[in-house]
């Protein structure tokens, strides 16, 4: 039994645990059902109404997401006649599957995490996150619908006007932390300051850039429903149109993660230094993922309070304001580097 | 956009050719179209053509009511414009009256304004909450027509019906008002009066609002008038037309009120204009409670009719039955014209008796019909996001507009 | 009017909206009815469901003259079976005798609740209820029959708590429990 190699077994399970458990599949699914249900019960608190009740009334209709995602389960699935049809099978799986795939260079822990730890995770993630709306354009090319297909070209343009403050605002958090390393950035974070105060113009291109990729209001331009149906996913049924809904709340999730770690002091304030399964590995991640929620919680809300926005004035603003905030974020960061040394 | 003026006869002179345009679709099974389908040509983003089609929600009124007797036209001309009921009733039995010549009581006149101005905020909150869910507010469109319900709760109490009120006859009402309504009634209007602050900061004044409608399907004082364009949306262009002060009717002589308009007459005036129409109708409304003389709720020519049992009815439950001549009333010979403000705009009525049980000629023409211009002249040059704007802004609706 | 159009600046106009919104979120605000478990009393004058008093009715026809939609039809019928004198309707005198009469019968498909009938009724022989949510299981039952039309309909979910609107200064319309 010599040659069983011991870590590498705990190193798998671990991986396993992360990837399936927590915060991987299982956490994401249980998250989205309670976002898409908090969501609702927001918009219908502020609406002075009831929102989602009659499913599960005792606990206040929190099962109605997973109703919904059962009726999608056993709905039929329609693939319209001219629509390319392995295009249109594949484009919402792998859209998910790459939202979903970006979470294994997030770490929600110093010891926590699904692949070795990398030194360049930041990048990876990043890199990632922005190859999921690629997917949504082959969405709305292959449906072979007017409608999906303006709404494809604008996912195109709202993607390309917002990738780069995006970036930007992500490089300003490297310039400050100066790391390429979730872990080491949260370090640096509690050994000063969050992420949030440090450089609040970067936080908050984040945030906007988060509104807009996520397709949250006021940037829901890509599924405007009074004039493109449905947009990309207009005709989609049964299970793929529930993996395309959940889709930008997977998103929004890692969005959340990347923002409570890069901004708001990751596992703050849980300083960790032990090495033990209850402390070393879990309870960081759930003050992360806590601190997700409450972001995603946030940026739910804005339903309550905003229309949606033109194409061409999220385009604009996208080139001039949200670029010049992060520009300013990164003059800021390089500015508070050269200061503080 | 709309840079000369318009030519009435150049509606379809828009010609467009060759495969550059995307043709879209827009309905008639559609989230932004309602009961119409909205043909556009596009190029890229920008709208080249507008084709409305409408007649899908025809319902021929006209001829229905030319083959019944003059009552049941009522209910009639109540569907076509369902939001806007009392107003589409009450321009009929105006028209019948004149050719009847029943003058109705004092009281009566002011419960028809009492329950025309009611009926006008809930029409104008439809349409500020059709708006709003057009921008992809949905809680302007809860909030509207949430705030809706308080009004409709009133009309319930006062004509035993939320919407479908048919509550105007000829010669009168048919019921008086109830107890305890009065104190009702100002304290909704009250809670009105609160929640347009709020819609003020979350929906007017929202900088996302603003930018979505400022400046966007602007019609000038002269188009709008060249195009024959009624209500709200030609008050917002500058107008100051109201049938109300021009050709007033009902108790509308006697109340004090404003007519508001706006000087740029683009969407967002159009918004204004509904805000500021709302706050005039809360004000008739105390008048209208504060003055209501006293009175028989119905003309004598028809309460003498009434039998014993009615009468006691009337002194009882202040209840208006309806004598043997409402069935077979056949007014005299004649042709009668009558013009009310609704919700959207005036409606046109024009009916002609032979002196028999069914009226020969039966023609209305409504608000909604008279907006359609917007679509044909003023969505023309702007991107196809602003269609729902131009849509939500002229608060069009299809049933209306297609009887 | 410009007064009133002047824009807000966005700043302040973001921050107002979103607070205004935080504000709905936080107090308790609803509107709205939960409507089977809970259901309305209606004011007494609410046009429902309505049937005929077979006693008053004189089957003179009114009704069915002034129906708009034309929902309501004359059956035949026969009052006095045997002979047997009738106890009279109230204000004529005694008959006697079998007598052939009619009686309306309500097509609830067709029916439109404007309450002309029971307006233009000579003798008021109508009885108005305040029942308006009847669903009805086949299409059959919009066509009752005289003897099915004169029972009083069934209101649903009679195990609701029943209550009645008020006009609120907060909500527009609360509830409270009906006496």
């Amino acid at each position: 039994m010599n040659f069983i190699p011991i870590p590498l077994i705990i190193w798998l399970i671990e991986d396993l645990l992360y990837l399936i458990i927590f915060p991987g599949l299982v956490t994401i699914l249980v998250l989205v059902i309670i976002i898409i249900w908090l969501e609702r019960k927001i918009a219908a608190k502020v609406q002075m109404r009831f929102g989602p009740l009659w499913v599960s009334k005792k606990i206040g209709g929190a099962l109605q997401s997973l109703a919904d995602l059962l009726r999608y389960s056993f709905q039929e699935a329609i693939i319209p006649e001219k629509a390319d049809k392995l295009a249109f099978i594949l484009a919402p799986g792998l859209m998910f599957a790459f939202a979903t795939i970006a979470l294994i260079f997030i770490p929600v822990g110093p010891y926590y995490s699904a692949l070795f730890p990398s030194y360049y995770t930041i990048l990876f993630s990043v890199a990632l996150i922005i190859i999921t709306p690629i997917f949504a354009i082959i969405v709305g090319w292959a449906s072979d619908n007017k409608f999906s297909f303006i709404g494809a070209l604008r996912e195109g343009f709202l993607l390309i006007s917002y990738e780069v403050p995006f970036l930007l605002s992500v490089v300003s958090m490297i310039v400050i932390f100066r790391t390429y390393n979730y872990i080491s950035a949260v370090q640096s974070q509690l050994n000063f300051l969050p992420g949030i105060i440090l450089n609040p113009l970067a936080a908050l291109t984040m945030l906007i850039v988060m509104i807009r990729t996520t397709g949250r209001f006021p940037f829901d331009i890509t599924e405007a429903d009074s004039e493109l149906v449905l947009g990309l996913f207009t005709e989609y049924s049964a299970l793929f149109f529930g993996v395309g809904m959940a889709t930008p709340y997977v998103e929004l999730y890692n969005f959340s993660l990347i923002f409570s770690l890069l901004f708001l002091g990751g596992w703050w304030p849980l300083n960790v230094n032990v090495m033990n399964p209850l402390y070393g590995l879990f309870l960081p991640g759930l003050v992360v993922v806590i601190k997700a929620f409450i972001v995603m919680a946030i940026l739910v809300f804005l339903r309550a309070v905003y229309p949606r926005y033109r194409l061409d004035q999220a385009v604009r603003s996208g080139w001039s304001y949200v670029l010049l905030l992060s520009v300013l974020s990164v003059i800021l960061s390089i500015v508070e580097v050269m200061f503080l040394r | 956009m709309s840079e000369k003026i318009f030519n009435i006869d150049d509606l379809q002179n828009i010609k467009v050719e060759g495969e550059k345009y995307i043709i879209l679709q827009i309905g008639p099974s559609h989230p932004g179209s309602g009961h119409m389908r909205i043909k556009v040509w596009l190029d890229g983003d920008i709208i080249v053509k507008v084709d409305p089609d409408i007649g899908f929600v025809h319902r021929t009124s006209e001829w229905l009511s030319e083959r019944r007797e003059w009552i049941k036209a009522i209910p009639i001309v109540e569907r076509i414009m369902l939001p806007d009921t009392v107003h589409a009733n009450l321009a009929y039995v105006l028209a019948v009256e004149k050719l009847l010549g029943i003058e109705p009581p004092p009281r009566a006149q002011y419960l028809r304004s009492l329950v025309a101005e009611i009926n006008r905020i809930t029409s104008h909150l439809y349409g500020i909450g059709i708006f709003g869910i057009f921008l992809g507010s949905s809680t302007v469109y809860m909030w509207a027509f949430g705030d809706r319900e308080p009004f409709i709760d009133l009309m319930e109490m006062l004509t035993g019906a939320r919407i479908t009120t048919s509550y105007i006859i000829p010669g009168g009402v048919r019921w008086d008002i109830p107890n305890g309504f009065k104190e009702r009634a100002e304290t909704v209007l009250q809670y009105m009066e609160r929640r347009l602050k709020d819609y003020e900061d979350i929906w007017v004044k929202n900088p996302v609002v603003q930018a979505r409608t400022i400046n966007v399907g602007v019609l000038k004082k002269e188009d709008a008038i060249s195009l024959g364009v009624v209500g709200p949306n030609l008050r917002a262009s500058g107008v100051y037309y109201d049938t109300r002060k021009h050709q007033p009717y009902a108790a509308y002589p006697n109340l004090d009120f404003e007519v508001p308009t706006m000087k740029n007459g683009d969407a967002y005036d159009r918004l204004l204009i509904r805000v500021e129409e709302i706050k005039q109708s809360i004000r008739m409304i105390r008048q209208i409670l504060k003055d209501l003389p006293e009175g028989k709720i119905i003309a004598d020519q028809i309460y003498n009719q009434l039998n014993p049992v009615m009468k006691k009815n009337y002194e009882e439950k202040k209840r208006v039955m309806f004598p043997a001549f409402m069935i077979h009333m056949r007014p005299p010979p004649g042709e009668a014209t009558a013009k009310v403000e609704a919700g959207r705009g005036e409606i046109f009525f024009y009916i002609k008796s032979t002196g028999d049980k069914y009226p020969y000629r039966f023609r209305w023409v409504t608000p909604s019909f008279r907006n359609l211009p917007f679509f044909t002249h003023v969505a023309v040059g702007h991107r196809l996001a602003d269609l729902p704007t131009i849509y939500g802004s002229i608060d069009y609706f299809p049933p209306e507009a297609d009887r | 009017m410009n007064e009133v159009r002047k824009p807000r600046d966005p700043v302040t106009g973001h921050i107002k909206a979103l607070a205004k919104g935080f504000k709905y979120l936080l107090e308790p605000n609803r509107m709205t009815l939960d409507y089977p478990a809970e259901t309305m009393k209606l004011p007494p004058n609410y046009r429902g469901f309505f049937t005929v008093d077979d006693k008053k009715c004189i089957g003179c026809s009114m009704c069915e003259m002034v129906c708009p939609p034309e929902a309501i039809t004359m059956v035949p019928r026969i009052i006095g079976e045997g002979g047997k004198t009738l106890p009279a309707p109230e204000g004529e005198k005694e008959t006697k005798g079998p007598k052939r009469t009619k009686r309306p019968v309500v097509n609830w498909g067709k029916c439109i609740f404007c309450y002309f009938c029971v307006d233009v009724c000579p003798v008021d022989a109508f009885i108005p209820t305040q029942v308006h949510d009847v669903a009805f299981e086949k299409d059959k039952d919009y066509r009752p029959s005289y003897e099915e039309y004169l029972k009083p309909p069934e209101e649903p979910y009679k195990n609701a708590k029943k209550v009645v609107s008020k006009a609120d200064l907060k909500r527009g319309v609360s509830y409270e429990p009906a006496p």
